[in-house]
């Protein structure tokens, strides 16, 4: 039905009249970006999954391949963005199969958005699809509900604002794939620095014209866990034991037959 | 339920919204269509150059207003429809059975969709032609349309100032000190100022700047 | 028939060994002895006629009119039988409307035929349908000008110049190729076509018959289909019968020699 629905409001205020707090929507943050250069486009994630407060994951993996070619940012519903992109992905196999072509970067595009308007919004998946086919390089975002846009530089996610302030400042025109590199990586870093939802390492993906993408997993690790200095392990016996009881609870019985071999063979 | 369901045209949480300034000016030679280029997510501005001027045929075009994924999905469905048109006749489709696909789809689809379009266009039949498709799915057809929440501020202005067959330059000009305005008293609306000439000879694309715009 | 008998000719879903659909065949069958029909497409617009055989004195003059619109700027004469003809302008009526429906547009002759040609081949597909038993003739303006095309059974369909169908049809072809078409006048092919009738039915003088005769033109009729004006129809009946009477004096004047 159009329009809001207020349902869940006597639901909400029974639970705080009881002295529970009324139910938070979970935020899923993330931190994506792509950057266009010269004969090519780079795109680049962060690796943290979050769950409400807790960081579920703290190396995962954000970018997706559609094609070999073609790689895919994704923020928002980590399932969504997985499972659309799969399925994405094998269509477009599928697709290129059939026709005798590689694969486009707009075709990928044009089945991503077809699909996630189908769907509403509903799938909450948060895209930046990057590649290169044919006719040149590419870069585009694709929002949950369908829409798409084009342009140099792109970013997503809970730190789209802190990736944004990055390219909006360092982006120029003519960048080398270098260049494009270290954009990409300072804009996530800004990101995992000042966006909460976001965090760990650097993930990123460049694809240049006429040749395989090339993944970089775990690119930049600005958040290494030091070793510990002292370990916390008990040593054994620090529990005294005040008892010991032992039950058989079934009886073993082994019995030996011995086997004849024919050593002649 | 027994809760309360309040009907507003609202977009869904976390929708894309082209809160735009667009228009679409006849002239003696065709149509020009104008907008500027700012797509907003709540208060963040998820794009500043988008690129609200959409092609669906030859030398028909729309301008787009209202929830970005919904007017991007019908404008691609029209666009299918014109492409089959053309194969099916042998000839181009004029901008009336363009802004007939717009009408039908926004009239149909009413309950699912928040699109304001203006649809224009430039063929042998009609020369200049414009169509304003608001949200409930009407059409109306005018010699200039102004939609997209920044165009309540132009009304007066464009009442004024708007002349039957002016010159290509001095459409221009108007679309552009129209826009300017728009984009200065409305918050939603902003960036560059894009333009579409449709002519007899074709299309023309045209760019202006903040400084080229600001004090038109 | 050479055919009788192969067993080749029972369905539409089955060729016979040289390719050929008898059934669609057997279809034209049902056209070839029906009253006449013609087209004639002028200068400025189309002209159809029909010779409407009388089956019975009880019928009321005037109705029963073998004449149709598919839409107000096209018309559609056929011979046959005549309950297809009347499901063929039924389904052109609904192509034309769902046309207008999406387009606002009125729709354009020769993309009218081409859905109705669709339709027609559809009946010559399938073991559960026969094919229409007419022959179509349908004209009609639009923006491109005037249209004139001949659909048969087996659902082709061509653009003609003048066309005639029907029992009378090769005395009529004789006549329409002696016109100077397209570059007459409406007016001049209502005259011709009112004549082209009365010559055509000379092939079957035993049988009453009443004359219809429709056009759509944008000077003569702002671009509608319309059965012509009675002044007019009475104009090229006087016209028709002259000519008649002229032309068995001419042979009466051979037979004297």
């Amino acid at each position: 039905m159009a329009g809001l629905s207020f349902d869940n409001h006597q639901r909400n205020q029974f639970l705080s009249a009881k002295g529970f707090g009324s139910p938070k929507a979970t935020s899923t943050g993330t931190t994506i970006v792509g950057v266009k250069f010269e004969g090519g486009v780079v795109i680049a994630a962060d690796t943290r999954a979050t769950s409400g407060p807790i960081v579920a994951d703290k190396n995962c993996e954000k970018l997706h391949r559609l094609s070999p070619t073609i790689w895919c940012a994704g923020a928002g519903t980590a399932a969504d963005t997985e499972m659309v992109t799969q399925l994405i992905g094998s269509n477009l196999e599928l697709h290129a199969m059939s026709t005798e072509r590689k694969p486009r970067v707009v075709t990928a595009l044009t089945m991503l958005k077809q699909h996630l308007f189908k769907y509403q919004g509903h799938i909450g998946a948060y895209l930046i699809v990057g590649g290169v086919d044919p006719t040149g390089a590419h870069l585009f975002s694709i929002h949950a509900h369908g829409s798409t846009d084009i342009g140099f530089y792109q970013s997503l996610g809970s730190g789209s604002l802190a990736a944004m302030a990055v390219l909006e400042s360092n982006w120029k025109e003519g960048l080398t794939k270098e260049e494009a590199m270290k954009l990409c990586t300072e804009a996530i870093e800004a990101g995992i620095w000042n966006d909460l939802g976001s965090g760990s390492n650097v993930d990123l993906c460049v694809m240049e014209v006429g040749k395989d993408a090339q993944l970089y997993r775990n690119y930049l690790k600005p958040n290494v866990r030091e070793a510990k200095v002292k370990s916390y392990k008990f040593a054994r016996g620090t529990t005294a034991v005040l008892k010991e009881s032992i039950y058989n609870l079934v009886d073993i019985e082994e019995t030996v037959v011995p086997m004849e071999v024919d050593t002649e063979a | 339920m027994n809760g309360i369901n309040v009907d507003i045209n609202h977009l869904k949480k976390g929708e894309v919204n082209l809160g735009t300034s667009i228009m679409a000016v006849k002239f003696d030679g065709g149509v020009i269509l104008g907008a500027d280029s700012r797509t907003t997510t709540g208060a963040y501005i998820a794009n500043r150059v988008t690129d609200k001027l959409t092609q669906v045929h030859g030398t028909v075009w729309c301008c787009r207003s209202g929830s970005a994924a919904d007017t991007q999905a019908v404008a691609d469905i029209v666009k299918y429809h014109l492409e089959l048109y053309e194969a099916q006749h042998g000839a181009p489709p004029t901008t009336k059975i363009a802004a007939s696909l717009f009408q039908e789809l926004c009239y149909n689809n009413k309950d699912a969709l928040t699109a304001g379009i203006i649809c224009a266009g430039y063929d042998d039949k009609e020369k200049g032609a414009i169509y304003s498709i608001p949200i409930g799915g009407s059409i109306h057809k005018q010699e200039y349309a102004i939609a997209g929440s920044g165009s309540t501020f132009i009304y007066g202005y464009c009442n004024k100032n708007f002349k039957s067959n002016m010159t290509r330059d001095e459409t221009v000009e108007f679309i552009k000190t129209s826009l300017s305005q728009a984009i200065k008293w409305d918050g939603s609306s902003g960036g560059v100022i894009r333009m579409v000439v449709l002519t007899a000879s074709g299309v023309e694309r045209l760019v202006f700047y903040p400084e080229d715009y600001v004090n038109a | 028939m050479s055919s009788i008998g192969t067993g080749y000719d029972l369905s539409n879903a089955i060729f016979s060994p040289d390719g050929r659909n008898f059934q669609v065949e057997y279809a034209s069958k049902a056209v070839e002895n029906a009253g006449t029909s013609i087209g004639i497409k002028c200068r400025d617009g189309v002209v159809l006629a029909v010779e409407k055989i009388q089956t019975s004195k009880l019928l009321v003059a005037g109705r029963n009119k073998r004449i149709q619109s598919i839409d107000r700027h096209i018309g559609v004469a056929y011979s046959g039988i005549i309950p297809d003809g009347r499901h063929f302008v039924n389904r052109g009526r609904d192509e034309a409307q769902s046309f207008k429906s999406l387009y606002k547009d009125p729709i354009k002759v020769p993309n009218l035929i081409d859905r109705v040609g669709l339709y027609v081949q559809n009946y010559t597909c399938a073991n559960s349908v026969r094919p229409f038993g007419i022959n179509a003739i349908v004209g009609g303006v639009d923006d491109d000008g005037a249209h004139l095309y001949m659909i048969e059974p087996s659902g082709v369909y061509w653009g003609y110049c003048g066309t005639a169908i029907g029992k009378g049809r090769q005395t009529a072809k004789a006549e329409l190729e002696k016109l100077d078409l397209p570059n007459i006048s409406v007016k001049d092919g209502v005259k011709e076509a009112a004549r082209i009738i009365y010559l055509a039915h000379e092939d079957n003088k035993d049988k009453e018959f009443e004359l219809e005769i429709s056009w759509v033109s944008q000077s003569e009729t702002g671009g509608r289909h319309e059965f012509i004006p009675q002044e007019l129809f009475d104009a090229a009946v006087q016209y028709a019968q002259e000519e008649d009477d002229d032309e068995e004096e001419e042979d009466e004047d051979v037979e004297v020699q």
